[in-house]
């Protein structure tokens, strides 16, 4: 009976992934008829030991996991208090609901382009013109995007304003499944709401949040699209301070042509990847069992 | 018993089924590609100025009512994916004929997916050529491609600003500000400037993408670099010149204009624009008379532009039926066609004729400037004090080129060491030519 999976499974990820390393090992170039030439490990040596190509691939790695290490707990801790908060029956929480879940409905292309303008450097970007009105003129522009210091944070900003939504709805369904005599038996127990988060709301959702942390680590590993558009139409986003190993592997394969090198970094990317999932497969069930 | 026993054969019927259709739609994604026995060509140009595509519209709607042996299907590409969707796509996919950005025409006849046109186009329209569009159609002696226009890149003015300034504009190329009168008439028009800046450098095109190749490079041309020589840039690209010109650049950035509103110069905003003829239809609009088109500054070496611009090849899909393909691009290459589309985008007219006809290049003339800039073009390997018109390298490896070279301008932009970014750069791009053999095409 698993015949079919196993088929669409091998023809869809084991036949790309062997073709992956087949690519990183050979000077395979975008378009080009002639024949590729074996290059031996020279890829993998190159992103690993390379001063230039593996500072990047160590910068953009380095990115990912402080992405990553932000936008995990930061993004699910505001989800579960939206959650918390759309939770209550007040008239008119149906509103409040579709508002904070609108901006996942926004492709992050377009998300990336309206932050552009919030974050555009000199005195027309909005989040300029406030700060300036707010403090009396007395805080200066701010090259939001272009500034090392604040290109990465900006970026998480954004990230976190779009993903944010996503887990509220899930968190949502998972707080309306625990059950309501658990919270009157507590409050029999003169448990305070505080006491009630930790006792009764936490462990009632905890398989949710687990998946939810899950979730927003696989998209922090992969996050591409918001990158690539500011620094590439216009937005001046520091590129250096930003860069991931998507957009690496992307801008080496569409840019620069370079098949071969884009597949290895994919293919260290998969390693890292499987053991950082085996790592937080072991932490969890841990914690489960 | 039965109902078990049997559907597991039909699940895997139904399996197998639907991974042969995957597979046979995967590979039979484009069926359109070279079918031109019909008499039918498929197009592909890029969308970017609104005018200019429409321009190109109306032109393939009079070729297919001019005659009745040859329809040509236009498909139209945003331009920010327009390069890589090509290079993406197999030859046979390929349409018949298609646009492609000048200093891309060398890696596309490098992977073998143009074909020389002497024999396809008439030899009456590759003789009408002028020098600058002959010049970026020809790679290994070969012409890959013809030109409806070429380009040019100025400093446009706001003459009422400038005036409350006290600056007179320079109009022909031996007046044109040196950088250092450049860099007092920035912090002097940033004082009249409405929103304090006075200049929009292009910033908003992104200095990543092919607009910071073909915006700075004039500034290190003109500093006596240049982007490489004989197919090496270490040495070249991060030359001391370069440094130099690409600091001074980076500090124009206090009064430079981020234009967020996409239109900070014609509405008055900031006095100076650097950008290219695309825009005078635009700017001559909003500004009227008080649109000058002055020279790039001098950095010691005469004053720069660059040149080469969208251009029309085609692609071995069209063998066997070259002769449709060609007398597509022969209507393209009329005068009729050529002012029909300069018209919109308010280029340089491609060919002599059309050029002595033009209402905008001329002695006397509101866009002369360009149009002499190109009567003294060069190669980037060869840039004299003479030339001003430069083109960027034409080498299959100008994808790295640009590529390599975006990524130090948009760090050098954002405040990185010049020397640090544009040795690494150089790295880059001799790394990719020594394993790539130096595109040596045989």
């Amino acid at each position: 009976m698993a015949s079919p999976a196993l088929l669409l499974l091998a023809l869809f990820v084991a036949v790309p992934f062997v073709a992956a390393i087949w690519f990183s090992l050979h000077n395979v170039r975008l378009g080009d008829p002639r024949a590729p030439s074996f290059m031996g490990i020279t890829q993998y040596v190159r992103i690993l030991t390379d001063p230039d190509v593996s500072r990047q691939f160590i910068d953009a790695l380095l990115h990912n996991l402080i992405f990553a290490a932000v936008v995990v707990p930061v993004q699910t801790a505001l989800a579960l208090s939206l959650a918390l908060l759309v939770k209550k029956s007040i008239p008119g929480v149906g509103i409040f609901r579709s508002l904070y879940f609108l901006p996942v409905v926004f492709p992050i292309a377009l998300v990336a382009i309206i932050w552009r303008l919030i974050l555009a450097r000199g005195d027309q970007g909005l989040l300029n013109s406030a700060l300036s009105f707010f403090s009396g003129g007395a805080f200066g522009s701010q090259d939001w995007l272009g500034s090392e210091l604040t290109a990465l944070a900006s970026v998480i900003v954004l990230s976190i304003w779009q993903g944010c939504g996503f887990q509220m709805v899930i968190l949502l369904a998972a707080l309306q499944q625990v059950p309501a005599e658990l919270y009157e038996a507590a409050e029999l127990d003169r448990a305070s709401a505080w006491q009630r988060f930790v006792h009764v709301t936490v462990p009632g959702i905890k398989p949710t949040l687990v998946f939810v942390a899950l979730y927003t680590m696989i998209l922090s590993l992969r996050v591409f699209d918001q990158i690539y558009v500011l620094a590439k139409s216009g937005g001046g986003l520091n590129e250096g301070a930003t860069r991931t190993v998507m957009y690496e592997a992307v801008t080496a394969a569409f840019d620069e042509n370079n098949i071969g090198r884009a597949s290895a970094i994919s293919v260290v990317f998969f390693v890292i990847v499987v053991i950082l999932s085996v790592i937080q497969r072991r932490a969890t069930s841990e914690k489960e069992s | 018993m039965l109902a078990p026993q049997r559907s597991r054969p039909l699940a895997v019927t139904i399996g197998a089924g639907l991974s042969l259709a995957l597979m046979l739609s995967a590979c039979s994604g484009s069926p359109e590609g070279g079918d031109s026995a019909d008499g039918t060509i498929d197009v592909w140009a890029h969308s970017g100025q609104a005018s200019e595509a429409a321009a190109l519209e109306t032109l393939v709607k009079e070729f297919n009512s001019s005659q009745d042996d040859v329809t040509a299907k236009l498909t139209l590409i945003p331009e920010a994916d327009y390069t890589s969707t090509i290079q993406a796509t197999s030859p046979d996919e390929l349409p018949d004929v298609m646009e492609m950005d000048a200093p891309t025409m060398a890696a596309f006849a490098y992977d073998r997916k143009l074909i020389p046109l002497e024999d396809v186009v008439s030899s009456e329209t590759l003789d009408n050529r002028i020098s600058g569009v002959k010049e970026s159609g020809t790679y290994n002696d070969a012409t890959y491609a013809v030109g409806l226009f070429d380009v040019g890149l100025g400093l446009w003015g706001n003459k009422t600003l400038l005036a409350e300034a006290g600056i007179e504009a320079p109009t022909t190329a031996d007046e044109a500000w040196t950088v250092e009168e450049f860099r007092t008439n920035l912090a002097k028009l940033a004082e009249v400037s409405p929103s304090g800046k006075a200049i929009d450098l292009g910033e908003a095109n992104g200095f990543a993408a092919e607009w910071g190749t073909f915006t700075t490079t004039p500034n290190i041309w003109s500093a006596g670099g240049t982007l490489m020589k004989d197919g090496k840039a270490d040495g070249v690209l991060n030359s001391q010149e370069n440094v130099d010109a690409l600091e001074e650049w980076a500090s124009w950035k206090e009064f430079a204009d981020p234009n967020t509103s996409g239109s900070a110069f014609p509405d008055g905003q900031t006095a100076l624009t650097w950008t290219g003829n695309w825009m005078y239809p635009t700017f001559s609009e909003a500004l009227g008379d008080d649109l000058a088109l002055m020279p790039l500054p001098d950095f010691g070496n005469g004053t720069k532009a660059g040149h080469g611009s969208w251009q029309w090849g085609v692609t071995p899909a069209a063998e066997g039926n070259t002769e449709a393909a060609g007398s597509f691009l022969d209507f393209l290459l009329t005068d009729e066609s050529i002012a029909a589309m300069v018209e919109a985008n308010a280029a340089v007219p491609g060919s002599t004729t059309a050029l002595e006809q033009s209402e905008l290049y001329g002695p006397g003339k509101p866009l002369e400037l360009f149009a002499t800039n190109l009567e003294s073009a060069c190669s980037s390997d060869d840039v004299s004090a003479d030339c001003i018109a430069v083109a960027r390298p034409v080498t299959p490896g100008y994808p790295t080129v640009t590529s390599s070279f975006g990524s130090a301008l948009l760090a050098i932009w954002g405040g990185a060491d010049v020397q640090g970014e544009l040795d690494s750069a150089a790295r880059a791009i001799d790394s990719d030519f020594s394993d790539n053999n130096g595109y040596q095409d045989e």
